[in-house]
């Protein structure tokens, strides 16, 4: 039921308890890039590391738990919510016992380049540390390959 | 990646990392930078459209955000009402983390003084973070007689 119709000036807005927008705000990749160069500026490579780290055992708790009870199934559905909601293009296969992640226009790379948002040097090293992380706590190991500056990356996960 | 999606909760981990390795004032020192360097547009629009400018930027950024608010645009006056704020939902509410107790406090930070710059008077009023509701009002500074 809609409850109130707000007209914004670039599109309207139905604002209702069922049907509550999805919240895909694409700047906060920008922020997230200012706060990991802010980081790294305060507390060096080590202290973004143990920084991200950490979100495994809070943040990605629920991935973790996930992950483990479901083996890389639970990743596989993570990550295609999470590129599809955002528009990255992707490839993804899981053979082997292993699943491995094309990506070939990260979402989060492509929104800060349109609109000229600062990236963070490292910025693609949070990947690898949160993944790293989050399969540690699982009981899995990952790895990734990147080019920052074109936004791809190759990321890949097995047990073990 | 770390999704948009997922973004509060790293930046509420992150204010508390902040706060326990150099305390609040490196909090503060990162709230203040990302008024000063990250928060562009939003100066742009001020700069260009006054408040006519934030109602403009604000209806982006909160209708992609996804919270349930009204926002009033008078001639001379620019008011958001929060009534369900989607950042202090996820934080106060969906229990994936132990709230960061200050997270409304970055607001305060990010917005009135950026506003100042421009000349305006903006009070940020927090009512009640857990809940996830304050108000934004935004006046044009008198100029002194």
């Amino acid at each position: 039921m809609v409850l109130s119709l707000i007209e914004a000036y670039s599109r309207s807005i139905h604002k209702t308890k069922e049907n509550i927008v999805p919240n895909v705000h694409k700047d906060f990749h920008g922020a997230l890039s200012y706060g990991l160069q802010f980081l790294e500026d305060a507390y060096g490579r080590e202290g973004v590391r143990e920084f991200l780290s950490g979100l495994a055992t809070a943040v990605y708790k629920p991935l973790c738990e996930d992950l483990r009870t479901r083996g890389l199934d639970a990743l596989r559905d993570h990550w295609k919510t999470i590129f599809d909601l955002e528009g990255g293009e992707y490839d993804m296969q899981l053979e082997n016992d292993m699943l491995v992640l094309t990506v070939k226009r990260c979402p989060a790379i492509a929104h800060m380049n349109e609109h000229d948002y600062a990236i963070a040097n490292n910025f693609c090293e949070h990947t690898r540390i949160v993944n790293e992380a989050v399969c540690a706590a699982a009981g899995y190991t990952s790895s990734v390959e990147y080019d920052q500056q074109a936004g791809t990356c190759v990321q890949r996960f097995w047990k073990g | 990646m770390i999704s948009c999606t997922e973004f509060i909760w790293v930046y509420a981990a992150l204010f508390r990392f902040l706060e326990e390795k150099g305390g609040k004032d490196k909090v503060i020192e990162f709230w203040k930078g990302i008024a000063d360097n990250f928060l562009g547009n939003l100066r742009e629009l001020v700069e260009a459209e006054g408040l006519k400018g934030m109602h403009r930027y604000w209806s982006h950024t909160l209708g992609e955000e996804g919270g349930r608010h009204t926002m009033t645009l008078y001639d001379d006056m620019f008011v958001i009402d929060m009534h369900e704020c989607p950042s202090a939902r996820l934080i106060f509410q969906e229990g994936r983390d132990v709230p960061y107790a200050d997270y409304c406090e970055h607001c305060r930070w990010l917005y009135p003084p950026l506003l100042a710059e421009y000349g305006y008077e903006a009070d940020m009023d927090v009512i009640n973070c857990r809940k996830g509701q304050c108000r934004l009002t935004v006046r044009k500074r008198k100029e002194a007689p």
